[in-house]
């Protein structure tokens, strides 16, 4: 922690706790020890000191202990020279200051009149004021809820007052907008509240409008770490003084942070730092010293001079929130009804993209701080400038930013685009990349939809699905022709690189494959292991995607193996994936050999896109894909094959396998690889042709492509051996199959 | 030589599930042996049924499932007393069919009232199931769960799309989620650790795999629950240890056999309660024999049928 930080918050609490023992000294000489002191019509005690420490405070008589629990804590003011690099005694201090607020606060409820409202859900015009005091258990039963289904994502605890009444009423709005509950106490330097001036600015406060007035003083802020301590007590299932389980449970589940508006004292920054003991950091407008180093808290701990404007998308960066947008804001009907939805040309108000002009969507990663959240700009002509019936050429540009993005995740979501978009009633969205082509009909137009509806949706529906790995996004539209083509430009030169990273990774160098069993629904003993040289067999699903989709939902179908020591090189054998292998399969396999069809092979599901069987007399190998319906070389067509080796089995001498699979260095190598392949269906094999040619010059036989034999050859292994002896066919002279 | 009879041992045993308090309360699941296996390992609770009362009746019902209850049938309390005194309940389901925005799309503030009174008027414990539509029960249950605070209700079906505000409440306000997933062994296991993942403890949540009636995919649910079943004790998987419950109650009462007269289809023969009775209870012994701790039914009749075959298995 800053040295000038970790001073002012000791000399902070060392004040306050003077005073709240002074304090406690005069209750007990008016009251006398027996006299009870509680918050109204709650369960937890002093909650603060009660959660962390299990102490229980019934009466005047037992709040002297908690003051000697202070002093324990307290460490010296640092003197001038000593350097104290470590956050510890600035947290210890925060939490002394807290328990003494926690004191402070409920001696109010003795004096008379009362300074809050207890048991009122919302201060009303006919009160004296407006301050609600801690909430009882009702209320915080009913607004816990809402913490732990989501509903309510976090609160702010805003400590002085906005620079006008005005921003006042903006950032309370804004925290509104996001479902934030703000919980207010204290005031600026000259005495002003954020409460009062968004009660001066005409905003309805209490918990059903989410704008909770707690306290006049700063001390009242203790209501917002009460809360937050009861919610871990209550919903956590944490018992009372089992401290760390109750900071955690807050650091990971109630996404709470400070707002310090105007200038920070001494008695702020204990406070302050009494809060990052919760995992709550501090965001300030004024220039204080920064704690940015990440440890406590999620991120970083202190934050400073951020403009009052700016200040709560800070704040939701800095404690990592993540937002949902439970209706995406567009005039036309969203839902996956509508993906299927054809828009006829006389239906039509315009085309975008497609044969006739260009189109494209290229979504890729940037820093957090350079993507704006929500911002969606049309350049170019938009709807009401064309006329009905015309075409437009389409860029959809997207900027995300996200503490866990990774650059790999940027191809899954711009593959997302089609479905995001097509799900708007009136939008069809055809083809990915380069070759976008869209419709918008007459009707959505009419009914308000123009382009930067897209940003919207696309915006709405990635923080839903998305907010794992997204907290930017930013969507920029280009219709004018020659933007379009210069960033086209630019985004093919990523789609090249991309295409390229994946081609560049090898098993070797790769020490964490991912399981996919997402298949077990119908082959309950079937498990992938992707690997980035082989991908899952049904070709839907390769090493980045498992990665992606892992990261995305952690406890989904796709985990993380690693791989592990190497226990056969050769036959594609790790300890890891196969201590993985024997419970993931309902331990009805103990060994996955990831590059033979001999040995442990894998096991086969039942969405293989094609399937390698061996050919044991002409000690080669064939593949037949699905859209082959004729005989093949082993004696049965794909169906037959596809009964045979599915289900989740280990078949020796089959395996099913994805068609791309067919080009890697790792097709069945164990066995020889392409070089013992003979024979293929000839559609599958031209569509292969690059992939088979570029693995043929690799392994020094340029001209693979004409030796692997077709149904126009023969679909019987004798008519293949022959084949394969007229071409001199290289399995030939390989080690026999078995 | 000698028979010896062989034992399969079990890793691992399916979670206890407490409903109700008090007198009231009731104890699911526990076992730890593939169903009625008593020989090879702990069968600690008889699988339970729960008969179903309706808030609101569908005009459509065979008169088999009317005629028990002509007399309450518009008075949901009464109707649950009735099961419970007359037709030995030893637990009631109320389906809140009321609630469904298609149809009478009465307010979650209504529902939670009828079952507040209802739970407090019985001396067995209660089930509350939503109306199936998934935005409209997350509303409906979470209101339930408020408004009977302390009651330990079980509550559900909380699916994907809404299980965040259902589970939440029930750990908010102390009852028993029931997790479905669409005939999926991984969506299952994800649902409870979605679930657990809020806060909830795995001991509070049941599941139910989506149940097909006898002739309507009975064999899809029993394989997902046998499944389930076989991770849960062989393989000790601790996701997997929740027990199950079965709706099967509306999916046999809405069979075509069920419902068609003999004169709509003559080779059915004329006695349509003894057809119905028998759907229902056929489907309930496949969902027993597959592992089911929980059943869901309504035909008085088909329900002793199959008490006397937990009877005899046990
Ligand atoms: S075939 Fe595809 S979807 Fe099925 S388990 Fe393998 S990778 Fe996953």
């Amino acid at each position: 922690m800053s040295k000038i930080i970790l001073s002012s918050a000791i000399r902070g609490a060392h004040k306050i706790v003077d005073r709240v023992e002074g304090k406690i000294n005069a209750a007990l000489e008016k009251f006398g020890a027996d006299q009870d002191v509680k918050l109204p019509n709650t369960a937890y005690y002093l909650p603060v000191i009660y959660g962390m420490t299990g102490y229980k405070v019934e009466k005047i008589g037992d709040m002297p202990k908690v003051i000697e629990m202070c002093r324990d804590l307290l460490p010296e003011v640092p003197s001038e020279e000593a350097w104290l690099p470590y956050l510890g005694p600035g947290l210890d201090a925060g939490m002394a200051a807290c328990f003494a607020y926690d004191v402070e606060e409920a001696l109010k409820y003795l004096e008379d009149p009362c300074p809050y409202l207890p048991m009122k859900e919302d201060p009303e015009d006919t009160d004296p004021d407006i301050w609600l005091g801690a909430a009882d258990d009702v209320i915080l039963r009913k607004r816990g809820v809402e913490f732990v289904d989501g509903s309510a994502p976090g609160f702010a605890a805003v400590v002085g007052a906005a620079k006008d009444v005005e921003t006042a009423v903006a950032i309370a709005k804004e925290l509104q907008e996001k479902s934030i509950y703000v919980f207010m106490a204290g005031p600026n330097p000259n005495g002003v509240t954020f409460a009062e001036q968004l009660k001066e600015g005409g905003v309805q406060l209490g918990w059903n409008t989410r704008l909770v007035p707690f306290g006049k003083d700063v001390s009242a802020a203790i209501h917002a770490l009460g809360f937050a301590t009861r919610a871990a007590l209550t919903f956590g299932g944490i018992k009372p003084g089992d401290f760390k389980g109750n900071l955690l449970y807050n650091k990971y589940r109630v996404f709470a942070f400070v707002l310090a508006l105007d200038e920070v004292d001494d008695e702020k920054y204990a406070a302050a730092a009494g809060a990052i003991n919760w995992g709550f950091p501090t965001i300030a407008d004024t220039d204080i010293p920064e704690i940015l180093p990440t440890g406590v808290c999620t991120y970083e701990h202190v934050v400073s001079n951020i403009p009052q404007e700016e200040i709560v998308s800070k704040a939701i960066e800095v404690r990592g929130l993540k937002i949902t947008i439970t209706k995406i804001d567009i005039p036309v009907s969203y839902g996956p009804a509508f993906e299927g939805e054809r828009i006829k040309k006389d239906a039509m108000h315009v085309e975008l993209g497609g044969p006739k002009s260009m189109g494209f969507e290229f979504a890729y990663s940037k820093p957090l701080d350079e993507v704006e959240d929500g911002k969606f700009t049309v350049v170019g002509p938009d709807l009401d400038d064309v006329e009905v019936g015309g075409l437009l050429p389409i860029g959809i540009w997207i900027e995300l930013a996200g503490r866990k993005f990774q650059e790999d995740f940027e191809p899954i979501l711009e593959r997302q685009c089609h479905h995001l978009l097509n799900g708007a009633e009136g939008v069809l969205h055809i083809g990915q990349r380069d070759i976008v082509w869209m419709r918008i009909s007459k009707k959505a137009y009419e009914a308000g939809f123009r382009l930067k509806h897209f940003g919207t949706i696309l915006h709405a529906k990635m923080h839903n699905e998305f907010g794992a790995i997204v907290d930017k996004v930013q969507v920029t539209i280009y219709t004018d022709e020659e933007k379009v083509k210069e960033l086209l430009a630019v985004a093919r030169n990523t789609w090249h690189e991309r295409d390229n990273r994946l081609a560049d990774m090898t098993d070797e160098t790769t020490e964490t494959y991912y399981s996919c069993t997402l298949c077990q629904s119908f082959a309950p003993t079937h498990v992938c292991v992707v690997t980035p040289e082989r991908p899952g067999l049904c070709g839907a699903y390769n090493w980045l995607d498992c990665r992606a989709s892992y990261e995305i939902n952690p406890h989904g179908p796709n985990q993380p193996i690693e791989k592990g020591e190497t226990i056969d090189e050769r036959l594609g054998k790790w300890k890891g994936v196969d201590e993985f292998v024997g419970p993931a399969s309902g331990n009805a396999f103990e060994s996955f050999a990831a590059y033979s069809i001999m040995e442990d092979p894998m096991t086969s599901c039942g969405c293989f896109e094609a399937i390698a069987a061996c050919l044991f007399a002409a000690n080669a190998i064939m593949v037949v894909d699905r859209d082959y319906t004729g005989d093949t070389p082993c004696g049965m067509p794909f169906s037959t094959l596809a009964g045979t080796v599915g289900g989740g089995l280990q078949t020796p001498g089959f395996v099913g396998i994805s068609k791309f699979y067919i080009g890697s260095k790792k097709f069945i190598s164990a066995e020889g690889g392409l070089k013992r392949l003979a024979w293929m269906p000839k559609a599958l094999k031209e569509q292969l042709k690059d992939l088979i040619d570029k693995r043929g010059e690799e392994i020094g036989i340029p001209n693979m492509y004409d030796l692997i034999a077709t149904e126009e050859n023969g679909t019987t292994e004798e008519e293949v051996m022959a084949f394969m002896s007229e071409v001199g066919h290289p399995a030939l002279e390989m080690d026999p199959l078995m | 030589m000698a028979f010896s009879a062989v034992s399969e041992k079990y890793s691992g045993k399916m979670r206890e599930m407490e409903i109700g308090t008090g007198d009231k309360k009731v104890v699911v699941g526990g076992q730890a042996t593939m169903p009625f296996c008593t020989f090879d390992g702990d069968y600690p609770h008889r699988p339970v049924i729960a008969m179903e009362v309706y808030d609101v009746v569908d005009p459509e019902w065979p008169a088999a499932v009317v005629d028990p209850f002509k007399d309450v049938i518009n008075d949901p309390v009464a109707w649950a007393k009735k099961n419970v005194e007359e037709y030995g309940a030893q637990m009631i389901c109320l389906q809140l069919a009321s609630t469904d925005p298609n149809g009478e799309n009465r307010s979650a503030d209504e529902a939670a009232a009828l079952a507040k009174e209802m739970a407090s008027a019985l001396s067995v414990p209660l089930l509350v199931w939503g109306s199936g539509n998934v935005e409209k029960d997350a509303d409906v249950l979470s209101k339930v769960c408020e408004v009977c605070e302390g009651m330990n209700l079980l509550v559900g079906p909380a699916v994907e799309e809404n299980y965040k505000k259902i589970a939440a409440a029930a750990l908010g306000y102390g009852h028993n989620v029931v997790s479905q997933s669409p005939i999926d062994v991984n969506m299952a296991k994800q649902m409870n650790i979605l679930i657990s993942n809020l806060g909830l403890p795995m001991e509070k949540i049941i599941m139910e795999p989506s149940t097909g009636a006898l002739g309507y995919g009975v064999e899809y649910t029993y394989s997902v629950m046998e499944r389930i079943s076989l991770a849960a004790l062989s393989q000790n998987d601790e996701k997997m240890q929740c027990p199950m419950i079965n709706d099967l109650g509306k999916e046999c009462w809405k069979a075509r056999e069920v419902k068609l007269t003999d004169e709509e289809e003559p080779s059915f023969g004329p006695d349509m309660e003894k057809r119905g009775v028998l759907w229902e209870a056929m489907t309930a012994f496949d969902m027993l024999l597959a592992g089911s701790n929980l059943l869901i039914m309504r035909n008085p009749k088909a329900v002793k049928l199959t008490e006397q075959l937990i009877s005899e298995l046990m």
